[in-house]
């Protein structure tokens, strides 16, 4: 294991940020730390970074404890939320910074920036200043600058946040593209689940300072372990009486259901459908066009429910009653979550 | 249209009011000033201003102001980085205490200090054994010149350090660089002109510090007299063209000042 964090807490003032956070991640792999604002997942980056220090638990980078390492002695390479370019620096010198700072000779400091400003794609941008640049082009300013110093471990704290979305999906790709070529172990931090799932080897998701669940992000979105992250992917409906909806067998000691858009079929009526005996009637309440897709808000009793229907399917119209039926729902117990199959879809496979 | 015709009238009479309050408590002065020095002819001008006791007290403002403009660059830089880049307990109150100096009377300050280090003060013999006088001397004019002028270059900078929050400073540090470097290359740049703005302001001040300098200096002719000091003795002794000599003196440092100011304002909103 290269970076490890065992039982790390930390507060401030009354608002605990880490709680008991334990992880490890291995050599070379691009982790996402995922939560919602406030997690704690940037504490924890900042943490291991060296910028905070935890009130207790060890971080321990490549075999060593680092606690008392100060963050300068630590050799990370870190990509700030607004990149922290040096404003009255040109992106050479932000680039060089590091090395000037570690008294490199002059001769291999400037192949070194010429090899990054190359590298991130910015030739011939070497004398501009940050604010001559675009926001794409800053974060690769400061991912390059981040790198110049040869790190072993990279910190990047939402790295795409302060990007326009038709830039940062370019941006994601080159940056994963990247990192993968270069080998260096990274984490970022992320609150945007399309991100994290797209970007990272493996996810570590954050909740209200403590760690939900680890894996990768197939495993993790396929098989989520608390209610938290059952619910966090994707816009997920609540029922609180699953019972309602035919077909899933009670299990005791259970509480509300989670359900992904992905899970819920609606059909028209008349439409041909496999498993209408399992389907229970809903009213459309809600049509919303979402570019790729429609999304629906269907209410079945009291359930509302989030669903989609392709383009090419016929249209549904507010008001209409349409049949709902659902593959599989999360059924929460306490903070753990499992995962429930329709009964029907298994006496079909039997069928079949 | 009649709206705007209404509004165009208000804008002439606030700017007639404006010009009319600049002229009467400023032009008309400072012309009343340089008049009246060059009233009985450039000689007497030129004699009350080479002066002995005239060059003397100009030698002690210089001197108190640099020496005041220095402690306070010095001390305004580290209370400003440590208000804005640390956080700590009772950091709102030091903010606080910064400012006390503007709040306070200069007199009372003044005062403060001749308590302090004064004969009824229980560190005087210490001060007298080791031969350190304060009170009446000129370290106290210098005392009184720098608790005065204490908070202007730190309330310059505040602000600014504040809006440029800590990340680039974080981002230095983490690649190595120590204090020094980073102060150097990454928060320097940045408060470069509001920097010199404040030390402007501080020697203005400085300069025409009266009160409290008043209180601590004792009026020792040619041994503690400021220039503002020297210039109320002149007047008080009917002299009226040597006191108005001595006050244009000021007044020339004051519009050199004024320049430098208003080039630094320049300068860094161009920079911006």
């Amino acid at each position: 294991m290269y970076v490890e964090l065992k039982n790390i807490n930390k507060s401030f003032g009354n608002f605990k940020a880490s709680d008991n956070v334990s992880f490890s991640i291995e050599k070379g792999k691009l982790i996402g730390l995922l939560g919602p604002s406030g997690s704690g997942k940037t504490t924890i980056l900042r943490m291991i970074a060296g910028l905070e220090t935890p009130d207790s638990g060890e971080i321990i980078i490549d075999g060593k404890v680092v606690n008392d390492i100060p963050a300068s002695k630590r050799g990370i390479g870190f990509v700030f939320q607004n990149y922290a370019l040096f404003r009255y620096m040109t992106v050479y010198e932000n680039i060089a910074f590091g090395l000037r700072v570690r008294k490199d000779d002059k001769k291999s400091i400037d192949k070194r920036v010429k090899e990054l400003i190359s590298l991130v794609g910015l030739d011939g941008m070497d004398k501009r200043y940050p604010s001559q640049l675009s926001g794409g082009q800053r974060q690769r300013v400061a991912f390059a600058r981040a790198l110049a110093p040869n790190p072993q471990l990279l910190l990047l704290d939402e790295p795409f946040a302060a990007i326009d979305a038709k830039v940062r999906q370019e941006l994601r790709s080159w940056l994963k593209d990247m990192i993968t070529k270069l080998g260096v172990t990274s984490i970022f931090v992320t609150h945007d689940q399309d991100e994290a799932i797209e970007v990272a080897d493996e996810l570590i998701i954050t909740n209200n300072g403590r760690i939900e669940q680890t894996g990768t992000p197939l495993e993790i979105y396929q098989n989520p372990e608390t209610a938290f992250t059952a619910s966090f992917f994707g816009q997920t409906s609540i029922i609180d009486d699953y019972t309602q909806f035919k077909t899933f067998g009670r299990i005791e000691n259970t509480g509300k259901a989670i359900v992904r858009p992905e899970f819920v079929k609606i059909t028209k009526k008349g439409e041909v459908q496999k498993y209408r005996s399992s389907a229970v009637e809903g009213v459309v309440l809600k049509t919303l066009f979402r570019g790729s897709n429609i999304e629906l808000s269907v209410r079945v009793g009291d359930t509302v429910l989030n669903a989609r229907r392709a383009l090419d399917e016929p249209h549904v119209k507010v008001g209409e009653t349409v049949d709902v039926f659902l593959y599989r729902l999360f059924v929460t117990s306490g903070d753990k979550a499992y995962i429930v199959e329709n009964e029907s879809l298994r006496e079909n496979s039997i069928v079949i | 249209m009649e709206k705007n015709e209404g509004s165009k009238i208000v804008k002439w009479i606030l700017i007639g009011i404006s010009v009319l309050f600049a002229f009467l408590f400023l032009i008309l002065p400072l012309y009343t000033v340089i008049t009246d020095a060059l009233r009985s002819g450039w000689e007497t001008y030129k004699k009350a201003v080479t002066d002995e006791y005239a060059i003397k007290a100009a030698t002690l403002t210089v001197e108190a102001t640099v020496i005041a403009v220095l402690i306070n660059t010095i001390f305004g830089l580290f209370a400003a980085w440590t208000v804005t880049k640390f956080r700590f307990r009772g950091k709102k109150l030091l903010t606080t205490m910064i400012d006390i100096p503007v709040t306070v009377s200069p007199i009372i300050a003044g005062l403060i200090f001749v308590l302090t280090f004064g004969r009824q003060s229980p560190i005087y013999p210490y001060l007298q054994a080791w031969d350190i006088k304060i009170v009446f001397a000129v370290p106290g004019i210098i005392l009184a010149t720098v608790f005065v002028t204490f908070p202007f270059i730190s309330r310059e900078l505040i602000p600014v350090l504040e809006a440029q929050g800590t990340d680039e400073e974080e981002a230095a540090a983490l690649m190595g660089a120590n204090v020094f470097t980073i102060f150097r290359r990454v928060t320097f740049p940045h408060i470069k002109w509001a920097f010199l703005y404040g030390v402007v302001l501080c020697a203005a001040r400085a300069m025409g510090e009266f009160g409290a300098v008043s209180v601590l200096s004792g009026h020792l002719r040619g041994k503690t007299n400021t220039l503002p000091l020297h210039v109320e003795i002149l007047f008080n002794e009917f002299k009226y063209v040597p006191a108005f000599a001595v006050s244009s003196i000021l007044v020339m440092m004051a519009i050199v000042i004024l320049i430098i100011r208003s080039v630094v304002e320049y300068r860094g909103r161009r920079a911006e």
